[in-house]
């Protein structure tokens, strides 16, 4: 099987080659992205604790929970621990750099969330200090943030009155080894924002955003979560605990109808490199029809001959793909370093991103190569040899 | 007598266009032997290049039998044709057809890639044919960067490659001046002369044709006379 | 055994017109896709921007940018209406002014998955101010100081229970539907009641914004800088035009990157292939191209003719695809307002703005496309182009 003949044709037009080569690259290269996107909106689901839950208002989101509910929860049977989270809801200088802030029981955020690893400073100094906070690895690389230093946060649910930022002192930086906690975030202490609120030195909402609470057994998610619900039933305000996956879960259904709308889009972006490379390989069929009369009267197979152009085919299709997948890699560090990358924590390019590319630059190659090829399998010598093609 | 090498019998083939029928060849009957160089001489749409086409297995008549080399052409089909075709014809087109995309010596081999042969044995197949057409020197060479001349004689290596019984040209000299047309005739009829080759070329050249052991004559589909070249078959 | 085709018939196998098809068609998705991402983003944008009055003004927090992070105590919203005297007077002597409170609450979509909903707890005032903006499909008003409530159109078909004859419960209250409302603006997918009963019921006693009807001439500018500064009432104001536009900024601008990246990947993808189709077709004459030459014809000539054809392709393909766009006109739709949280239900929106920029941008592709082979045409010499392939 002469398959030099398949790079020689391919060269032979190197431009035409390019170009559709080129199509492909570009195309792949937001396909991968689009599905990573999809992928790391889901990520934060996925790496949820299973031996933790969330009490949150069964109202609303922006519903605050009476302090007292706290006591009364690290009542139930089977809570081994709870911690107040509150959403601050700020930025730091100016609304671009947007990131998590959370206001907790400084004492209890560790024992409740191991993933939180402290790779700098000191865990006692977050906890003994009133305005101390703990930040994420990517927040000290893209602020250049260090232990000891002082950073002011604007915060638009908690304004500091008259006006002003809050300001907290760095005691320690954390890792975090799972997708559901990110780098990104900032933690103080629950106290230093309720004290705040009492002295008028800021207003917002009294209470609790939402609680975790920790499982001695995640077995006992289902029971534990309608203890704590029932207790709750009659009010003040009625409570709903959902495992962490499911509570991370309604963000995503946030984004409502957007992976559909993606993967709508992903096929629009398909089918314009399937009309790319059919064009291709109807051009190249067009000019080859002479060259497949000689060879069929050589004595080559009317089967081989057409094989030649689907491997042509696929040959553009698995390079352009491999290209653009090349290029989404090495994108990949910068845009999770990018504002953007808030947004998206868990965003990389698995393998299954890959193998999934690899597999469609396959099925485009055939598809786009079917009416060509099959036009030169029925290609009768004698009819192409007689054409000036 | 041994069996024709070419054997045509009673051959009809009709070309339908539209509504249209037009009879290239009417019953038309003929035998090639082993080792005769033939001209098939006569005016455009006389059948010419059909005939040899048939005799090819590059097409099949409407009626009769085509006999080459022992082997029931007209009645053979898919792989089984194009394996035969490939063993016993050697064909040389007048346009050339060399493959723009591969080299001289690229184009002489393709053909053997259809065998099992390894690449070592091909190379020297290739190499041998080409020699034998005086364009070892040009190997490497594409088909746009050799004259028309050297361009028809790669292709006959081509025709050469899988040492075929029978070759058949469509006009190999139409498209060529004086001194190239000859030195392509000169091969063919060394060819002919010295490896026993059954040669049949259709041609309008009647310097090719004195070649040829005997010339035949077609018109409007019909054999007419049968000239034999007694200078050429006193040399062979 | 077939009958043979004469080699003429062989063109029609391989038509060229096929690349002239596949060019249009490639522009043609591209500019359909582009349309839909855009009449998205259209279709969210004007029901804001066309929802807002300009003699309507919209009171918040100082420093907030959406009614969600906005609170007005009670008795401060009292005093900054009784005290601005911007604010008109209805025929009663009163001003013509309501104070609102703004909740998104859960609720569960027909089918059982959850979203966010906007409920605003209104005076009666709010009905008044709302005038012809709003009219009732169904039912009518929810009475003053009862627990019946008013949903709009948009949440009707999406949202369980929002049905005229039907009940929600917020927290531990049950309330009537009594009324369905249709609302030219981005209110048609909120629940109104009385804002007492739904601030007891939500144990939240706070309003979220003021909204009042303006005195004619009034200097909105002056008052703005007026009331930043006043110690008594410290507020932000602003028409309501200008605070319904400002809500949208999140999820338009999201639209519009994905719309602009999307363009760009598919308007790579078609502007190679018309290339490709480009140059074949030049390939294919030039011949023709030689003779012209020689004749006399000037380069830019055959510059400007082949970029021409070119620019037909793409316009063809614009008309085409802008076409094809006309199906989603009108179609309802309902995605998340990242600004509030909620969500909103629209329309796609085709508007001849739109379809303009379509048009033009895929004559910009064709154009794009056309550019190279159409100079490569001009800089032929015409010895080479006569000489035969």
């Amino acid at each position: 099987m002469p398959l030099r003949l398949v790079f020689r044709n391919l060269t032979n037009h190197w431009v035409r080659t390019l170009l559709t080569i080129g199509s492909l690259t570009v195309a792949v290269f937001l396909l991968c992205f689009l599905r990573s996107v999809l992928i790391s909106i889901d990520s934060a689901v996925v790496s949820s604790a299973s031996n933790r839950l969330i009490s949150q208002s069964a109202v609303s989101l922006f519903v605050t929970l009476p302090l007292s509910y706290q006591g009364k929860i690290d009542q139930v049977s089977g809570v081994a621990g709870t911690t107040k989270m509150n959403w601050f809801g700020g930025y730091y200088q100016t609304q671009e750099n947007f990131f998590a802030q959370f206001a907790v029981d400084a004492d209890r955020l560790l024992p409740n969330y191991p993933e939180i690893e402290i790779v700098e400073g000191s865990i006692e100094a977050f906890v003994q200090n009133r305005t101390a906070c703990l930040i994420g690895t990517n927040l000290r690389d893209n602020y250049g943030w260090k232990v000891g230093d002082r950073v002011p946060i604007i915060s638009a649910l908690y304004p500091r009155m008259p006006e002003g930022a809050w300001e907290f002192d760095v005691a320690a930086v954390y890792h975090s080894n799972r997708d559901n906690i990110d780098n990104n975030t900032l933690f103080f202490d629950f106290d230093y924002l309720y004290e705040a609120i009492e002295a008028d030195q800021a207003d917002g909402p009294e209470g609790v955003g939402v609680l975790a609470v920790g499982l001695r057994d995640p077995g006992d998610a289902e029971k534990v979560s309608a203890a704590i619900d029932q207790l709750f039933e009659n009010g003040p305000q009625r409570v709903q605990t959902t495992t962490e996956a499911e509570f991370q879960r309604q963000f995503v259904g946030m984004f409502g109808n957007v992976p559909l709308f993606l993967s709508a889009l992903g096929m629009g972006v398909i089918f314009a490199i399937v009309l790319a490379v059919l064009n291709t390989m109807l051009m190249a069929a067009r000019e080859r029809v002479h060259s497949v009369g000689v060879m069929k009267a050589l004595g080559f197979v009317d089967r081989k001959v057409a094989a030649l152009l689907v491997l042509e085919s696929l040959t553009i299709c698995l390079i352009g793909t491999t290209v653009g997948i090349l290029l989404a890699m090495l994108s990949e560090k910068g845009l999770r370093a990018s504002p953007m990358g808030v947004f998206f924590p868990g965003y990389r390019i698995s393998g299954g991103t890959v193998v999934l590319c690899l597999i469609g630059a396959v099925v485009v190659g055939l598809i786009a190569a079917a009416i060509p090829a099959s036009q030169i399998q029925r290609l009768r010598p004698v009819d192409a040899l007689r054409s000036e093609g | 007598m041994s069996e024709p090498m070419i054997q045509l019998s009673e051959v009809t083939k009709i070309y339908t266009r539209g509504s249209e029928k037009l009879v290239v060849l009417d019953r038309f009957s003929l035998e090639i032997e082993e080792g005769e160089f033939a001209a098939l001489m006569g005016p455009s749409g006389s059948g010419k290049t059909t005939l040899l086409n048939l005799v090819g297995g590059l097409d099949a008549p409407e009626g009769g039998d085509v006999w080459v080399a022992g082997a029931h052409v007209s009645e053979m089909e898919g792989q089984e044709l194009a394996r035969w075709r490939a063993d016993t014809i050697g064909f040389v087109f007048q346009g050339f057809n060399l493959l723009p995309v591969l080299s001289a010596f690229e184009n002489v081999e393709l053909p053997l890639m259809l065998t099992p042969l390894s690449r070592k044995k091909r190379r020297e197949h290739a190499e041998y044919a080409l020699e034998l057409v005086g364009l070892k020197d040009r190997a490497k060479h594409r088909p746009r960067q050799l004259s028309g001349g050297q361009e028809q004689r790669v292709a006959i290596a081509r025709a050469l490659a899988m040492d075929p019984k029978v070759i058949l040209a469509d006009e190999p000299t139409g498209d060529l001046d004086r001194a190239s047309a000859d030195q392509v005739l000169d091969l063919l009829e060394k060819l002919n002369r010295e490896h026993g080759k059954t040669i049949v070329i259709v041609t309008h050249d009647p310097s090719a044709a004195s070649r040829a052991h005997k010339i035949i004559h077609m018109d409007k589909g019909k054999l007419g006379r049968i000239d034999v070249n007694p200078v050429a078959v006193a040399g062979s | 055994m077939a009958l043979v085709p004469f080699s003429y018939n062989l063109r029609s196998m391989f038509v060229r017109k096929s690349a002239t098809l596949l060019t249009i068609v490639s522009i043609a998705a591209t500019v359909a896709v582009l349309c839909g991402v855009l009449a998205l983003e259209q279709g969210f944008d004007s029901l804001f921007k066309e929802g807002g009055r300009d003699g309507i003004l919209v009171f918040l927090r100082p420093g907030a940018s959406s009614e969600g992070e906005s609170y007005f105590p009670r008795d401060r919203a009292d005093i900054l209406i009784k005290s601005c005297s911007e604010i008109e007077e209805g025929a009663d002597g009163r001003p013509l002014a309501s104070a609102e409170m703004y909740l998104a609450v859960r609720l569960k979509k027909l089918d059982g998955s959850e979203t966010n909903v906007p409920i605003r707890g209104v005076q009666q005032r709010s009905f008044d101010l709302a005038g012809e903006m709003m009219t009732f499909v169904s039912g009518r008003r929810p009475e003053q100081g009862t627990n019946e409530i008013a949903v709009g159109r948009g949440l009707a078909g999406r949202v369980q229970h929002c049905v005229e004859g039907d009940v929600l419960t917020f927290n531990t209250t049950p309330f009537q539907v009594v009324g369905v409302f249709e609302y030219d603006g981005p209110f048609r997918s909120e629940i109104w009641g009385d804002v007492d009963r739904m601030q007891e019921a939500l144990e939240r006693p706070i309003f979220s914004r003021v909204i009042a009807k303006m005195r004619d001439g009034v200097d909105v500018t002056a008052f703005k800088q007026r009331l930043e500064k006043d110690p008594q009432t410290p507020a932000k104001v602003m028409t309501e035009t200008e605070y319904l536009s400002g809500q949208t900024a999140m999820l338009s601008g999201m639209l519009l990157a994905l719309g602009a990246i999307l363009g760009t990947v598919m308007g790579v993808a078609a502007v190679f292939t018309g290339t490709n189709t480009m140059l074949s077709a030049i390939a294919s004459r030039t011949h023709e191209i030689g003779i012209l030459l020689s004749v006399g014809f000037r380069r830019y000539s055959i510059f400007l003719g082949f970029l021409l054809e070119a620019l037909l392709l793409g316009l063809f393909g614009g008309i085409l695809g802008s076409m094809l766009s006309f199906f989603l006109n009108g179609v309802e739709t309902g995605t998340t307002n990242w600004n509030t949280f909620t969500e909103v239900a629209f329309a796609f929106r085709i508007t001849p703005n739109l379809l303009a920029k379509a048009v033009g941008f895929a004559s910009l592709l064709g154009l794009l496309g056309g550019l190279w082979p159409a100079w490569r045409a001009a800089s032929m010499k015409p010895t080479d182009a006569m000489r035969r392939q």
